[in-house]
């Protein structure tokens, strides 16, 4: 899955050497972090969100083969991912 | 894809000699430099060759079907790519393989992704708008005759009753084929309202058309 969100968003961007891609396994979920250059970030969501949207849409099909569900987010690099909120954090 | 490092006094050199093993013009080519090379004293001492890579250019149509066929491939699906040919300055694809219905996915959201992916890498990649259109085993054409199907009933409708009727939301492509449907029909017409997957084709008296409306 790391692969092909690889090969994905490096053909997209300008800086692919900053291209990186995180794969996390859950119990039924898998979760992918894709960091990217601050300049490049417009570039693999783009207008209105129609490619991040279409990232998704490929790798829900790519997961639904082995029956998981995937969570894709976009962030830039160093940006930390959006933690659940925890109480008196 | 043919490609060649090549090493010279410079790179102007290196390149000259790269094209001509490969029998290639500038026009067709990438070139990548991996070592400037530097002059050395009396360009005798100390000089280091320049050092170039010289890549083949692809084609259009071979840089969407490598995209296409790398993507399927990473995703775990058996399909084989074809290139059928262009239709203005559209480049059609078509998928055939064993994951045929995954690959097209619910009302064909997979193949429209793909669509917008492989479309929007190939013209980073160029540097120029490239636009491609994906079909699997038919359904496009299929899609679109069910469309036209339905779309023909509720014409029907409207043309009865006299009253205005709404189409499920559709995708850019489905309700493209709607308006095409009611482009030529002499008392009716269409517009689309709502916004991205809640857009959908309106179908109505032709004067009911707001005028300033979009047909998209």
């Amino acid at each position: 899955m790391k692969e092909l969100v690889e090969y994905i968003v490096k053909a997209l961007v300008d800086t692919p050497d900053e291209v990186n891609v995180a794969q996390t396994e859950g119990e039924s979920v898998t979760i992918l972090e894709i960091r990217v250059a601050q300049d490049d970030i417009g570039k693999v969501i783009g207008r209105e969100g129609r490619i991040a949207n279409a990232i998704r849409t490929i790798t829900k099909a790519a997961a639904a083969k082995n029956k998981r569900r995937v969570t894709v987010e976009i962030l830039t690099q160093g940006e930390e991912a959006r933690k659940p909120k925890t109480e008196g954090g | 894809m043919k490609s060649v490092k090549m090493k010279g006094k410079n790179v102007d050199e290196a390149v000259d000699s790269a094209l001509k093993v490969l029998g290639l013009t500038t026009e067709q080519v990438d070139v990548k430099v991996i070592n400037e090379g530097k002059s050395g004293m009396l360009g005798m001492f100390g000089g280091e060759e320049a050092e170039v890579e010289v890549m083949e250019k692809l084609s259009r149509e071979d840089l969407v079907k490598t995209f296409l066929a790398d993507i399927l491939d990473k995703m775990g699906y058996v399909a084989m790519v074809k290139v059928l040919g262009n239709e203005g300055d559209r480049i059609l694809l078509e998928v055939k393989g064993e994951d045929i219905a995954r690959i097209i996915g619910k009302d064909g959201a997979t193949l429209d992704a793909l669509q917008t992916l492989v479309g929007t890498m190939a013209s980073r990649t160029v540097k120029e708008r490239v636009r491609v259109s994906i079909d699997a085993e038919g359904y496009r054409q299929r899609r679109k005759s069910a469309i036209e199907r339905l779309a023909q009933e509720t014409i029907n409708d409207v043309e009865r009753l006299g009253i205005e009727k709404m189409l499920p939301p559709m995708s850019p492509a489905d309700r493209r084929t709607v308006h095409m449907l009611l482009q030529n029909h002499p008392k009716l017409g269409s517009f689309s309202v709502g916004e991205r997957a809640n857009r959908r084709v309106v179908i109505t008296l032709a004067e009911k058309v707001p005028k300033d409306a979009k047909k998209k």
